[in-house]
């Protein structure tokens, strides 16, 4: 699960680097990259968080 | 027909007003034709007489005169070419200088870093953490002597307020989307590589280094209080080797952000103008890889994830730390000009006053919040907030006004309260000293603010990133600007923080990042240092505590 986290983490980055070249339209631009900076965060607090938290030390 | 009246009142009052304020302008007279100054009219410049300095020069009246511009060739004496260079080096040393003593002062929050975050701690772990903020500045110079600074700044390709540094002028690229994408300098292995040894390479290395080393010590805090000395030592050396210089190199070293502009006309590229997201936003991220990755101290959180609060020691330190880190932003904000003198430098005034406002204003309404929220205005949360709000405003300090930075400010007050909520209930990551909320949320949030504040009025050479005009925000008009600070800050989520999490994760499997539970709940400073931080202190724990 971290390492899915990691590449969905990896992958919001990708999208918003993407918009770059795919259009010149400001909007479309703007709205890539604040779907990548999302996914970004969900691979980071939904994925490689929850899998530590699932063994934390104040689990045993 | 009154109400006529007093309008034909009210226009002759303003029309009698402005003309009592606007003096007659006398007839245009002919200019008379210039008269170029030749090398004889500076020789007729007489020095003070050597018997008059000799008798001293209380009012400073004899002191600075022609007699203190260097003669190039002495047969010759004074010509306008000495004088036109003394002039150009006066404007570099009056540049180099500010640079210089705004990198001291920067360097000085290393002090400030240091006994916040051992504040904030418990005094069982006191010489461990000062040690680790302590030695991050040693580590992270090292592996920034070595390479960091060559794959920031190796290709910058030239600091006009510092006399050029013409030999930085190597930046690897290649092509994606048809468009050149720097990626990380060449020059300056060892200050010395490629023509390296410059006055002008030197003040932009030093002024570097300390940024670099700020944002390593984010991460002490949020490690603290479990962090195996080793493991942080490797992981300060590669974060000053290679993390934190290559998001630099993108966004000040001339890499891909800073031509985002250039290349795909989004505003005026990447913009930041000290540091919100270089420093730390990288710091910030950093930290929350390394909270994620050694998990919580023991006894932080209970069973059922319930978080407890564990005090730090001494909120005198806190609160002192936090002073001393308002009075070092001094010196980040403001010298983040590389000069005071030319290229639109004079308005460090500007720079200046936005962070002291923004700074308060961060203190202010997290102290509120706290107070509405809890009952209480806590001393450290109103320390964090005004952490905050200057690492809010570090980003577009250089291109807001007043009224926007005590916006920012303000906003950055909550915003860390939030996150430090967020990030203890939610997420039941363990930060000590708030380092993620202060530095990661603010940081980010400081690299927006850019976007949408920057008013379009600041002039810093008549552009920015090779783009002609002054940065323009989305509330001033430019959208495109808001885009490319979007596309920073997803750069920093999405890739600068993976590369954080992978690096300190090998560390973790290759040495160990955390140190054994008999190690914490004894505290670090003997397992880990040899020595207590307070020897002649009883140190109760809450184990001893029970016994007594």
């Amino acid at each position: 699960m971290t390492l899915i986290g990691l590449l969905i983490t990896l992958l919001g980055f990708i999208i918003s680097f993407l918009g770059l070249g795919l259009t010149t339209s400001t909007g479309v631009r703007m709205t890539m990259a604040i779907a990548g900076i999302l996914i970004s965060l969900f691979g980071i607090i939904g994925l490689i968080n929850r899998s530590y938290m699932k063994t934390a030390i104040w689990r045993r | 027909m009154k109400r006529l009246h007093a309008t034909a009142l009210t226009a002759i009052l303003f029309g009698v007003a402005a003309f009592a304020q606007t003096p007659a302008t006398p007839p245009p007279a002919a200019q008379p034709a210039p008269v170029a100054i030749t090398d004889a009219d500076v020789k007729n410049v007489e020095a003070p007489k050597a018997e008059l300095r000799a008798k001293g020069d209380p009012d400073g009246s004899l002191t600075g005169t022609v007699a203190d511009v260097a003669v190039s060739d002495s047969k010759k004496g004074l010509t306008i070419a000495d004088v036109i260079n003394q002039v150009g080096q006066n404007k570099i040393a009056v540049n180099f200088t500010w640079t210089l003593v705004c990198g001291f002062l920067v360097m000085f929050m290393q002090a400030g870093f240091a006994v916040v975050e051992t504040g904030l701690c418990r005094a069982k772990n006191a010489n461990h953490t000062m040690m680790m903020n302590f030695m991050v500045y040693g580590a992270g110079m090292l592996a920034y002597w070595l390479i960091g600074f060559t794959l920031q700044m190796g290709g910058v390709g030239g600091v006009g307020n510092l006399g050029g540094v013409t030999p930085l002028a190597t930046e690897y690229a290649i092509t994606i989307f048809g468009k050149t994408f720097g990626l990380f300098g060449q020059t300056g292995l060892f200050l010395t590589q490629g023509h390296t040894y410059d006055v002008g390479v030197m003040v932009v290395f030093l002024f570097q280094m300390v940024f670099m080393d700020t944002a390593l010590t984010i991460v002490t805090g949020t490690a603290a209080e479990r962090w195996k000395f080793s493991a942080f030592i490797v992981s300060s050396f590669i974060m000053g080797a290679l993390i934190y210089p290559l998001f630099a190199n993108w966004a000040w070293g001339g890499g891909w952000l800073a031509t985002l502009g250039t290349n795909f006309g989004l505003g005026k590229g990447y913009v930041d103008f000290a540091g919100s997201g270089v420093v730390h936003a990288v710091g910030g991220l950093s930290a929350l890889a390394m909270g994620i990755l050694i998990g919580p101290r023991i006894g932080k959180f209970s069973r059922d994830g319930r978080p407890h609060a564990m005090p730090g020691h001494d909120i005198v330190l806190v609160l002192t730390g936090c002073f001393i880190l308002a009075f070092g932003w001094f010196g980040f904000n403001p010298g983040s000009t590389l000069g005071a003198s030319g290229n639109g430098s004079l308005r460090i005034g500007s720079v200046a006053v936005n962070t002291m406002l923004a700074g308060m204003g961060g203190a202010f309404t997290s102290m509120l919040y706290m107070w509405l929220r809890y009952g209480k205005p806590d001393a450290s949360m109103s320390g964090n907030g005004l952490l905050a709000g200057l690492v809010a405003i570090t980003a577009p300090s250089g291109f807001v006004n007043t009224v926007c930075a005590v916006i920012i400010g303000l906003i950055a007050g909550v915003l860390v309260c939030i996150a430090v909520e967020f990030v203890e209930k939610s997420m039941k990551v363990d930060d000590p000293v708030g380092a993620i909320s202060v530095h990661g949320v603010n940081g980010l949030w400081g690299v927006i603010s850019v976007g949408l504040f920057a008013d379009g009025k600041s002039n810093y050479g008549g552009s920015w990133n090779g783009v002609t005009g002054s940065v323009t925000g989305l509330f001033y008009g430019d959208a495109s600007q808001f885009v490319a600070q979007l596309i920073g800050v997803s750069t920093l989520v999405g890739f600068v923080f993976v590369m954080s999490f992978v690096i300190n994760f090998a560390i973790d499997v290759f040495i160990g990042q955390r140190v054994s539970a008999a190690a914490e709940l004894e505290g670090l400073d003997l397992p880990e240092m040899g020595a207590l931080g307070y020897p002649e202190f009883e140190l109760r724990t809450p184990a001893t505590a029970g016994a007594q």
